[in-house]
């Protein structure tokens, strides 16, 4: 009786953040908290609000591309391509096969790249370094076969409207399958370095456990959904373009955690080479973009074309009054909102040291949050 | 103990994985004294090409490029003389406003600008990024290009969408551009006395 008179305890508040290294971008939790365990966290949105959406509503269709790279800027390719694929189905234009075959090739090894980043800077996260500058250096050949293409190593402005905007040149192939046919390898050592490491085992086993249900009932996608043990992929559950022509396989976790997250993302690095190394052999010639005129205005309606994006589903909505040039409406949806929204019931009762953990095994980019 | 075991065997297995590059030369190069050798398709500063052999401006005044451009980076100042015909008086870039996306190059059919694989133009001041004719022109003078001369009929839009106003009217310019003949380009909304700074895009 007199102990707990004499030391008084209470629940206090934190605010990690808006500039915490760990939260990728800027983002607030005010954090409830009982000594070192978090009773209640809170994220608070917005500070990189930059009104995309709005900014496509004022932009001829072929002027929202570059908007569209700003929109997540790890896979700035896929927002092209979802954003490309939803005015294609609205308007019933018909991409070239070899363009096809290119923006699938373009869209994978992005994803590789920002797995790469992802894989690094979670590693930052969790107190080792070297996967960080591993995970950059083979970035690096990636976004050089990036750049031999389109001319930019981040906001690409490639994939086109009914096709990709120029074709690759010619030494793109003999690198692409150079960078290919050594990565696997490359991955080895990664897992070399992480599976077995104890403290990151510790750091990632059993931390952040996302049940299947509570992931399904927040709409959470993406390789956070499969880690927690459901089989789902866009690519091959609602297969868009010529994705049903490839031979890949899904990795799925099976107790929801972070170490299962992290297997996940690594074993989909593997199968995305798969797709690439299919995609460069079956390549056809012939043109790489349909005829669309820059002045183009869709027919009156409303679309929603959705892709599997690095991060889960990225879906456009796009709405066109029929005489225009430029959409009605615009709406875009990442994976990151619905994995910052799951992120509170999660971290729930655990450590503070665990949030970070849990943060950065999401793979949370705040501009697509805040869009 | 087993824990222990474990960990050292770990380290081990780390170091041995880092140990590996521990001969090999570094990736990074000591930037102002080395640089990188940029890809031809890089896309870097805007520049204005010039005729090879005339040392002419190859642009034409057709106000495609401004009209593609999604941040209004570009101005054309021009003027219109009494047959109609555009003369370009001021060419200004924003290169504090431009995005780097390339899209006046796709529009210009006549090889006049270009994103040049330059990047380095860092400037103390806000105004010194506004670069106009005379800058884009010197910069541009020795950027290797190839010029395209794309043929009409493709410009000409062959999309199913009704065609309007406003893509024919580029192409009624271009056309007065080749023949070297002024055709009106008819446009009632403009006054050719204020010709300047114009701009034909409705709302940006
Ligand atoms: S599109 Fe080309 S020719 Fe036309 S105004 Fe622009 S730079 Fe000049
Ligand atoms: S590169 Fe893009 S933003 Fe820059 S001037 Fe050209 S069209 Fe405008």
């Amino acid at each position: 009786m007199t102990a707990s008179k004499a030391l008084r305890t209470e629940e206090f508040l934190v605010n990690m953040g808006p500039h915490h290294p760990s939260t990728h971008g800027v983002c607030r939790f005010l954090l409830t908290m009982d000594g070192e365990v978090v009773i209640k966290a809170v994220p608070y949105i917005g500070y990189l609000h930059r009104a995309l959406e709005k900014i496509c509503e004022n932009r001829t269709y072929p002027q929202c591309l570059p908007v569209l790279d700003r929109f997540e800027y790890c896979t700035s390719m896929s927002c092209e391509y979802a954003f490309c694929l939803a005015v294609e189905k609205l308007a019933g234009i018909q991409a070239p096969e070899r363009a096809e075959y290119l923006r699938i090739i373009m869209v994978e090894l992005n994803r590789i790249a920002s797995h790469l980043i992802w894989f690094g800077t979670t590693a930052l996260d969790l107190g080792a370094i070297t996967p960080f500058l591993y995970g950059f250096r083979e970035r690096e050949d990636i976004l050089d076969l990036f750049e031999m293409t389109c001319g930019q190593r981040l906001t690409y402005n490639y994939i086109r409207i009914g096709g990709v905007s120029r074709d690759i040149p010619s030494q793109f192939i003999p690198k692409a399958k150079e960078f290919i046919d050594k990565f696997p390898s490359k991955i080895d050592d990664y897992v070399k370095l992480l599976n077995e490491n104890p403290i990151w085992v510790v750091r990632n086993r059993n931390v952040g456990i996302l049940p299947p249900e509570l992931a399904l009932s927040y709409g959470v996608s993406g390789p956070v959904l499969r880690g927690s043990g459901v089989k789902f992929d866009l690519r091959k559950d609602d297969p868009y373009s010529i994705y049903d022509r490839f031979e890949f396989d899904i990795p799925t976790g099976k107790y929801g955690d972070c170490y299962d997250r992290y297997l996940v993302r690594m074993a989909e690095m593997l199968q995305s080479t798969r797709i690439v190394k299919q995609a460069l052999e079956q390549l056809p010639e012939g043109d790489i973009k349909a005829k669309v005129s820059p002045q183009f205005k869709p027919p009156k309606g409303e679309v929603y074309s959705r892709i599997e994006n690095s991060r889960g589903e990225m879906g456009i909505y796009i709405q066109s009054p029929g005489d225009s040039k430029k959409p009605l409406r615009v709406k875009m949806r990442g994976g990151s909102y619905n994995h910052l929204q799951v992120m509170p019931e999660i971290v729930k009762g655990g450590k503070i040291a665990d949030l970070v953990a849990v943060m950065a095994s999401m793979d949370i980019i705040m501009p697509e949050v805040d869009r | 103990m087993k824990k222990l075991i474990n960990g050292i065997k770990n380290l081990v297995i780390g170091l041995l994985t880092t140990g590996k590059h521990l001969g090999r030369h570094a990736i990074t190069i000591q930037y102002p004294t080395q640089k990188w050798e940029m890809p031809e398709r890089s896309r870097g500063i805007v520049v204005l090409l010039s005729d090879k052999e005339t040392g002419e401006l190859n642009c034409t005044t057709c106000l495609l490029c401004e009209k593609a451009c999604p941040s209004s980076a570009i101005k054309i100042v021009y003027e219109k003389d009494e047959k109609g015909k555009r003369h370009l008086k001021d060419f200004i870039v924003d290169h504090g406003l431009c995005c780097f996306c390339g899209l006046c190059e796709e529009a210009c059919n006549f090889s006049a600008i270009k994103l040049a694989t330059k990047y380095e133009f860092s400037t103390y001041t806000k105004d010194d990024l506004l670069w106009h004719t005379n800058k884009l022109q010197e910069v541009g003078r020795d950027v290797p290009y190839e010029k395209v001369e794309r043929k009409k009929p493709e410009a000409k839009p062959a999309a199913p969408q009704p065609t309007t106003a406003t893509p024919s009217k580029p192409i009624a310019e271009k056309q007065s551009a080749k023949t070297g003949e002024a055709i009106s380009p008819a446009e009632p909304e403009k006054n050719p006395e204020l010709g300047e700074g114009a701009k034909p895009q409705e709302d940006k």
